[in-house]
């Protein structure tokens, strides 16, 4: 048998192994340990070393892109030497970051050609009145509106009572000489909103500065904006106050519908609106009275609560909204710490559980510029989806549980410091290596560790299709608990708490149930329009969730259709930057409405094939295998 | 006029599955009985011949039933406590083969173990040269144990075993496995639910003509049309070449008519609802009738009456014009 040498670079000599060895074993006999979580079976991608001299035989390439290849990349433990060879150990933190920079969004980036005079509706007039005198005997406003109508084209000028109050004030102390600010949008040509008037010269200084806000259920994002260059000028971020009076929608719902809770929920989200407000300005070193308007995108129960209207139809069959698309109104009538007449508008969404956290996502996610189908998703507890093309677009969305956002299970936990966030399981001896969000010890399972966690149980065995735990199986990991059988991820000596870290037959239940629920809600789109999930071209995924889920476990699970990895993309929160996108450009407001109007929702609990759907994605990875062609390949 | 009949060209067939073994084959049956095989949907003689006929299998248990109705009780008399003797009433009564359920406790009243399990079992084999189904009292653990031990004392008789359900069925099926047996699984009537108790005892490796399966029915007017509907659409799916609906179907008209007002209560009723006796053994029948049309290869029943009653329609079914 040949012999070949392999030389593992930062070592003087090399090691000779016979033709077929395996770069793993190579290197443990040059003294390297390649860590192997998955037991050596070419799944986790951790073991991937670099290949820089000669060539070997990849009998695997799992995990690694074509781009990775190309660069010499190959997994260890199916790697095949069969010629002499020189290799790099990457260190363990660079792989761990290789790979998941994927999950990391991109930033918002200022929409390519932003110009403020074609696009933004906010704008400003610097003008200079002739002051009254006894021959001109104008009133104060008709002098102002002569005055816009003249320099800035504007007929018709629109001011609350407030602003009336205070005018003849301001022009007198500025002589004549005033600064407008003033909002186009939502009124006729020619027609315009006040939105501030001051003291010439101080208003044309102050920066022109907007809002971008999305109001998760879980997490308030705001992002300050120049509208003059479309520049973000800061970001803040924190959980929404309400959190504390239920964590999904139907507990707030709830809670807003007996006593003063509506009152106490919109001051929770106002709450955490204007201090995030607050820090945004303070970032950005300017006053919160010169934010001229906001743009909001989120679901529709939170646009009820914050508007103080009653949700509880939004809970009950047959689930209809007070209103999809909210009229323009301003911080005043809302509650914002900003300019108290600034513009605040509210995004349109579609329906009762298909809000404006997704138009505005689907509007930030591109999908309606392109011609292929494409499939935009953002799950938490609800899981909205959105199918189409630049010519049509049919949603729906289906109650996934909160095993997604790590509760609903007897160890999850939000993702969150001490959660752990992915884990490999070796084949042979059903040990399991975990990765814990900051480092330290694990305190619980987060949804996209209880995800991969039931892809790997399923992958190795642990569990059968119909997601049961193997009693049969030789390891103590598997034991009868207080709540049925279980698999211990973490002993009380490897926990953070010293106390177990586990997952049970019933949390199981629950994860299966919740991607059962997300699967049937695809399989019901595709099937209502005629379209094979096998052949959507771009699977969108919006959300927290989507940030950090990995996708090959999501597939092994059946959540996610079986399609090639590039054909996913994570948009991280694509509604804050739909809102982003809608502050800056009249024209991507607009494509927001047009979106909203023109989108077929499905209401899933009445349409009488997403039973027989769901139950058919009760199993693992689903009942039809061949749906899932990759999974089929690694368990058989 | 001529009339072509079209007729269909299914790409699937049922599995041929043969229950019991001769001492030739390892076991110790007089006959075997072997069901499945379609090609079409159920008696359209036009485009299939039917290569076996439903078969009709009688019920018993290893002690006297509690609960079951004095109308079988009385039809089967003194036979009732010994399952030896009860099986081969059964089989004069004309079975084909027949159903043992294993209850907790015993004639005396102490509770069932595997032994007298085995007990019961070899009482059975002995009173009749039929084929034999043995099913557990319905617990988990108490049906791994009964069945575990039945399995060993039984190998090479292709007894079939149950009842595997989704979230027991391992040990069944390498009980059987082991023993050449086979298995019957049962699910509540539901397409998707069948099927994937059929993926899970695959997966570990029982060839498929060693399963039955039960998609759960209802008795006439109860719910019968669910059950019906689901078993046409497995057997539609099974013609189309699905092979994991492709397993001969075993249901329980005699359990689920039983169970009915209009079969178990004889006071108190209408008189227009007709002789106690009669009635009670026609709803079982026409349950059972109705459910072969559905494709079922296998009926369970109770009543003796009922098993002639049954043979009379079908051989009128098996009739070619």
């Amino acid at each position: 048998m040949a012999q070949h040498s392999v030389l593992f670079e930062d070592h003087a000599e090399p090691v000779t192994v016979r033709a077929g060895t395996l770069l793993v074993e190579a290197a443990r006999r040059a003294g390297i340990e390649i860590r192997q979580p998955c037991g050596g079976q070419g799944r986790c991608g951790r073991c991937a070393v670099r290949v820089v001299g000669g060539r070997v035989r990849r009998r695997s390439i799992l995990r690694l892109s074509e781009e990775d290849v190309a660069a010499g990349y190959a997994l260890a433990c199916q790697a095949v030497v069969e010629e002499d060879v020189s290799v790099v150990v990457p260190p363990a933190d660079q792989i761990e970051r290789r790979l998941s920079t994927d999950h990391v969004a991109p930033e918002v980036t200022v929409p390519r050609g932003y110009a403020r005079e074609q696009s933004q509706t906010v704008e400003r007039a610097l003008l200079r009145l002739a002051p009254p005198s006894m021959d001109d005997q104008t009133d104060d406003w008709a002098r102002l509106r002569t005055a816009l109508r003249i320099q800035n084209g504007i007929d018709h000028l629109r001011a609350s009572l407030e602003q009336i109050r205070a005018l003849g004030g301001i022009l007198r102390a500025s002589e004549w000489q005033v600064g407008l600010t003033y909002d186009t949008a939502g009124e006729p040509t020619g027609s315009a909103r006040l939105i501030a008037i001051g003291p010439g010269a101080a208003i044309a200084a102050d920066p022109l500065v907007g809002l971008a806000i999305d109001i998760g259920t879980t997490t308030v994002t705001v992002l300050l904006a120049d509208l003059d260059s479309g520049e973000v000028l800061s970001r803040a971020a924190t959980y929404n106050e309400q959190i504390t009076r239920g964590e999904d929608v139907i507990s707030r719902i709830i809670y807003a519908s007996s006593g003063d809770g509506s009152d106490e929920l919109k001051g929770l989200v106002l709450e955490t609106i204007n201090r995030l407000i607050a820090t945004v300005c303070s970032k950005a070193g300017i006053g919160p009275g010169a934010v001229v308007k906001a743009t909001v995108g989120g679901n529709s129960t939170m646009m009820h609560l914050l508007m103080g209207i009653a949700a509880e139809s939004i809970r009950l069959e047959p689930f209809i909204t007070s209103i999809n698309a909210p009229p323009l109104l301003t911080a005043r009538e809302i509650g914002f710490t900003m300019c108290p007449d600034g513009t605040v508008d509210l995004l349109p969404g579609v329906a009762s559980y298909m809000g404006a956290d997704i138009t505005a996502g689907v509007l930030a996610s591109g999908l309606r510029s392109s011609e292929e189908t494409t499939l935009f998703i953002d799950i938490g507890t609800n899981g909205e989806m959105v199918l189409g093309s630049s010519q049509w677009l049919v949603s729906c969305a289906c109650s996934a549980g909160p095993a997604f956002e790590g509760s609903g299970v007897v160890h999850g936990m939000r993702a969150d410091r001490g959660a752990i966030e992915e884990v490999w399981i070796d084949g042979r001896s059903f040990e399991p290596t975990l990765r814990v969000i900051g480092e330290g010890r694990p305190r619980g399972i987060c949804g996209s560790g209880l995800i991969s966690l039931v892809a790997e149980m399923f992958i190795t065995g642990i569990l059968d299709k119909g997601g049961h735990i193997d009693e049969t199986l030789d390891t103590p990991r598997i034991r009868r608990g207080s709540h049925g059988v279980e698999y211990v991820v973490a002993r009380r000596d490897e926990a953070a708490d010293g106390k177990d870290v586990s997952i049970t037959a019933v949390d199981i239940d629950n994860l299966l149930r919740a991607k059962a629920a997300v699967y049937a809600g695809f399989n019901v789109l595709a099937d209502r329009v005629g379209v094979d999930l096998a052949s959507v071209d771009r699977v969108l995924i919006g959300g927290a969730f989507g940030k950090y889920i990995n996708v090959e476990k999501a597939v092994d699970i059946g959540l996610l259709p079986d399609l090639a990895w590039d054909r996913f993309d994570f948009l991280g929160n694509t509604s804050v930057k739909g809102a982003y996108l809608s502050l800056l450009d009249r024209a991507a407001r607009e494509e927001v409405a047009d979106i909203a109007s023109s989108m077929t929702y499905i209401e899933l609990s009445a349409d009488n094939s997403f039973y027989e759907a769901f139950t058919s994605a009760m199993f693992l990875p689903h009942t039809d295998l061949s749906r899932f062609p990759s999974v089929e390949a690694s368990v058989t | 006029m001529q009339i072509e009949i079209p007729k269909d060209n299914w790409q699937g067939s049922v599995n041929t599955v043969t229950l019991g073994a001769t001492p030739e084959e390892g076991g110790t049956r007089t006959r075997t009985v072997t069901i499945g095989g379609q090609q079409t949907l159920p008696f359209l003689h036009f485009e299939q011949t039917p290569p076996n006929r439903p078969v009709i299998a009688l019920e018993i248990t290893a002690a006297r039933p509690g609960d079951w109705s004095p109308v079988l009780l009385d039809a089967w008399g003194d036979a009732i406590d010994d399952p030896g003797n009860w099986a081969g009433a059964c089989e004069s009564a004309g079975a084909d083969l027949i159903v043992l359920s294993l209850g907790l406790t015993e004639a005396d009243g102490r509770s069932a173990d595997p032994e007298s399990a085995v007990r019961a079992t070899k009482s059975t084999l002995g009173g009749t040269g039929l084929p034999l189904i043995v099913l557990g009292p319905g617990q988990a653990e108490l049906d791994n144990d009964f069945v575990i031990a039945v399995a060993d004392a039984t190998k090479g008789e292709r007894l079939v075993l149950g009842l595997c359900e989704d979230s027991n069925y391992r040990t069944i099926v390498a009980a059987a496995m082991a023993n050449d047996h086979l298995v019957v699984g049962r699910t509540p009537m539901d397409v998707n639910l069948a099927k994937q108790l059929n993926i899970l005892i695959t997966d570990m490796g029982l060839p498929l003509d060693r399963i039955v399966m039960d998609p759960t029915t209802g008795a006439l007017g109860y719910g019968i049309e669910y059950g019906y509907s689901v078993m046409e659409r497995l057997r539609i799916a099974a013609l189309q070449g699905d092979a994991m609906t492709q397993l001969p179907l075993l249901v329980n008209p005699g359990a689920e008519a039983w169970k009915t007002k209009e079969a178990k209560v004889g006071e108190g009723v209408p008189d227009s609802w007709g002789k106690w006796e009669e009635r009670a053994s026609n709803w079982e029948t026409v349950t059972a009738v109705a459910l072969i049309e559905a494709g079922a290869d296998i009926v369970v029943l109770r009543h003796p009456d009922s098993v002639t009653r049954v043979r009379n329609a079908l051989d009128e079914l098996m009739a070619v014009g």
